[in-house]
């Protein structure tokens, strides 16, 4: 057991995955994979953009779209709010990059029929009809919500903008240590550009959502002291998963091969309990003007 | 494993003749070789006093049956085992489960309907009946033998945005069904339904019911009250904990401490009259209900021999009252928080106003899914420890009045957090062990046994023993998301651990 463990970290080697010493891996672009329609026009401040817009408008029958309602309601309601503007366990959909993306259930179908069970959504077994008119629901609801710019659940860029960026400048750089992992000129630099409103404020405070953050990194020891890193791919108390240079899955038991997981996350977290309001409020005026 | 499962059926099909009627007083005195409640018994401890699996052998444990629903939604049910069969629930759902062989006996399924269909938490059993409460808001009784209706009847109007999810409570002849429902300002309502005819015995109300001109609430809604209570015989009271305000995060319509909504109430069964109540959230503005399980508990508390009732709640405070009048005994956080003061002088956490949802954001700890949540605690009597499966999170909360007054009237976010099997010591809060369990919130209940065993489910799919009194992990097998709480019961004199992972029902039994 213990000699295929290592032969198969032998062969992430060989494989010339990234190797301690080497080039780190390159986090995805921030940009990357975001709807289009993003850029700000001339003249007009990035804040006062609304969430990803939808890139194929289409329309649908005011009958498909109140089947759909019903059938949202009871079926993904509880989770994503009645208005599908989130909800107690599931995100906003009026602001998700996927259903912008999506044209006639193209992206949300497959999604709906394999769920998310790593995240705690179910599969769903729906007719076609039953897909098409909760289709039809969650897209008239992201018109809705980006024409109405003010609605029942609304947060809209300028109610976050109580903040001080002088301050929150200082914050980074000094009380916060924020400029221990970031730099304003490198990594951050033009972040108010490809996020704005709660959706940077959200991503300041846990990077999450779409593109995914880069995941955390794990260093394996090798039994000759070599080490080799890979991203990982998930986790629990008795197994480790990375991925490999093909991008499969390799999974781990944990007491059979000695390891270190760097999560820059857990600072992000960690900071969660030290922010006051103002502080928080005052990073984000900061972030804000990275442009 | 399956020949173990076929060796059964043909001993159980020879010898056993299954009965299918449940006496109401064996509710009082559980026997071994059944579950006869949500809860194991009404204490709510979940606490079994088998021994036959114990630290240093369950590392043996072997799976003896897997039931496949062969539906998408997962279990979140607590089985009930009654007569060798075993009743477990899905949205919409029941099966009776041969429990030595794992076959369907019967499947009742309620007709599609446009209800919030969210989880089921279980059925319940009284003389040869089985109770399902429906999103739609129906409680029916089916006969147990064949699960054929016996009387089906409307407990809520479903299409005014009630539904249920509530395994019901039966206390003497009444059939306890709470109905949950806080996307709209709807009075929270505990119904007593008579468990033979189906006629409505008496509803107790949280907030002035529809119509009503009472001003104590101070103009809230809400107080649902979604999740199944406990009760003491000795006292005659029902102890149910009830659910949040409506509007949910705009508490400026609202003024005042809003009872009786995010407390625990003691009400008599026979009347529906409220004996006492205690608010742990006064005036709450984060969606945090105080429905999770009242524990009653009779131990010493100071040096003196008290009937307790404890609660793990929602907004990251333990309570210790005493069951008898509510007086509180010990408030105490048990997870990150930071929305309180401060604790006034009859044990409540008094609300920073500076952590109310505001226009630009305010980021408050817990998140609105709780510091716990629907997921059951346990009580080990043998270390005075209740383990509860906690998240350590953050939310961000937002309100301006264009969110108006109806149903939610705000927005929040959940930021980030961390789940933990959480040991809480009874007599002072203080947490003994903890063991982290994965990111975000965990969905398992948990189960103590009298040998000094812990069963419950981590995020990433495993179910996991654990030694009670430190926490050590001492078996685990992945079976998928545990969504229920394990139970364990003895039949024909072996002990099983039966628990729900992803759509599935698994048993395990030492070899």
């Amino acid at each position: 057991m213990r000699q295929t463990i290592w032969i198969s970290v032998v062969t992430l080697i060989a494989a010339g995955i990234a190797i301690a010493q080497g080039p780190a891996r390159q986090a995805a672009a921030p940009g990357d994979g975001q709807a289009k329609g993003q850029a700000p026009a001339p003249g007009r401040s990035p804040a006062s953009l609304p969430p990803p817009q939808t890139l194929t408008p289409q329309t649908y029958p005011i009958e498909q779209i109140q089947a759909g309602e019903v059938r949202f309601t009871s079926q993904c309601g509880f989770c994503h709010g009645r208005d599908a503007a989130g909800g107690e366990t599931g995100p906003d959909l009026t602001r998700s990059t996927l259903v912008a993306q999506d044209t006639r259930g193209d992206k949300i179908g497959p999604l709906l029929r394999a769920g998310r069970p790593d995240r705690g959504m179910p599969p769903f077994d729906l007719t076609a009809a039953d897909l098409g008119a909760l289709v039809a629901f969650i897209h008239a609801q992201k018109v809705k919500f980006e024409t109405l710019g003010g609605g029942r659940r609304s947060v809209d860029a300028a109610d976050l903008a109580s903040g001080k960026a002088d301050a929150g400048r200082r914050y980074f750089n000094h009380k916060g240590g924020c400029s221990g992992c970031h730099s304003a000129t490198g990594d951050l630099g033009g972040i108010a550009l490809r996020y704005q409103g709660l959706q940077l404020l959200q991503r300041m405070l846990y990077p999450s959502g779409q593109p995914p953050p880069a995941p955390p990194k794990v260093s394996f020891t090798l039994p000759e002291g070599q080490t080799v890193v890979a991203p990982l791919a998930g986790q629990d108390e008795f197994t480790i998963t990375v991925l490999d240079p093909a991008g499969a899955r390799q999974t781990y038991a944990r007491s059979i091969v000695k390891f270190k997981i760097d999560d820059p996350m857990s600072a992000h977290f960690d900071q969660l309990g030290k922010y006051t309001g103002k502080d928080m409020h005052d990073v984000f005026a900061y972030l804000e003007t990275l442009k | 494993m399956r020949s173990l499962a076929s060796l059964w059926m043909g001993i159980g099909f020879s010898v056993v003749v299954l009965a299918q009627s449940v006496d109401p007083k064996d509710l009082l005195h559980p026997p071994p070789d059944s579950w006869l409640t949500y809860h194991g018994d009404y204490s709510g401890r979940r606490h079994a006093s088998l021994t036959e699996i114990t630290p240093e052998n369950v590392g043996q444990l072997k799976q003896v049956w897997r039931f496949q629903t062969g539906r998408n939604p997962s279990i979140k049910a607590t089985p009930i085992l009654a007569n060798g069969i075993l009743y477990v629930t899905t949205p919409d759902n029941l099966w009776a489960v041969d429990a030595r062989t794992a076959k369907e006996l019967w499947h009742y399924e309620n007709p599609r309907n446009d209800a919030f269909h969210i989880g089921h938490r279980g059925a319940a059993v009284y003389k040869d009946a089985v109770y399902l409460t429906t999103p739609d808001c129906h409680l029916i009784a089916l006969n147990a033998k064949d699960g054929t209706v016996k009387w089906n009847i409307v407990i809520a109007d479903s299409s005014k945005g009630y539904w249920s999810s509530n395994a019901p409570l039966i206390v003497g002849n009444h059939v306890l069904v709470g109905i949950s429902g806080d996307f709209d300002n709807l009075p929270g309502q505990l119904k007593s339904i008579d468990a033979d005819t189906g006629k409505t015995q008496w509803i107790f109300y949280t907030t002035p019911p529809p119509g009503g001109t009472e001003p104590e609430s101070g103009g809230a809604t809400g107080g649902q009250m979604w999740m199944t209570g406990t009760y003491d015989p000795l006292l005659n009271l029902v102890y149910v904990g009830t659910g949040n305000p409506t509007p949910v995060l705009n508490g400026k319509v609202r003024p005042g401490d809003n009872p009786w909504t995010c407390s625990i109430v003691a009400l008599n069964p026979d009347t529906g009259k409220l004996v006492w109540g205690f608010q742990v959230s006064p005036h709450d503005t984060h969606d945090w209900d105080a429905s999770e399980v009242p524990v009653l508990v009779d131990a010493d508390f100071n040096g003196q021999p008290r009937q307790l009732l404890l609660q793990a709640s929602r907004n990251g405070y333990f309570f210790v009252l005493d069951r008898t009048n509510g007086k509180n005994l010990l408030t105490a956080p048990y997870a990150t928080v930071n929305w309180a003061k401060g604790i006034d002088k009859t044990g409540r956490p008094i609300s920073n106003p500076a952590k109310e949802p505001a226009k630009d954001g305010v980021l408050i700890a817990p998140n609105e899914s709780g510091a716990t949540n629907y997921r059951s605690p346990s009580f080990d009597p043998t270390t005075g420890l209740l383990i509860v499966s906690v998240q350590d999170g953050y939310g961000i909360y937002f309100f301006k009045p264009e969110h108006g007054t109806y149903g939610w009237a705000g927005a929040d976010y959940g930021v980030a957090g961390h789940a933990f099997l959480r040991a809480i010591d009874y007599k002072t809060g203080k947490i003994v062990w903890d063991h982290p369990i994965g990111d975000g919130a965990g969905a398992a209940g948990v189960l103590t046994t009298e040998s000094g065993l812990t069963f419950s489910g981590d995020v990433p799919g495993n179910v996991i023993a654990f030694r009670s009194s430190d926490g050590a992990t001492l078996w685990h097998q992945a079976i998928g998301k545990v969504g229920n709480g394990p139970i364990t019961y003895e039949l024909d004199g072996k002990q099983y651990l039966v628990v729900g992972g992803g759509s599935s029902l698994y048993a395990f039994a030492l070899p």
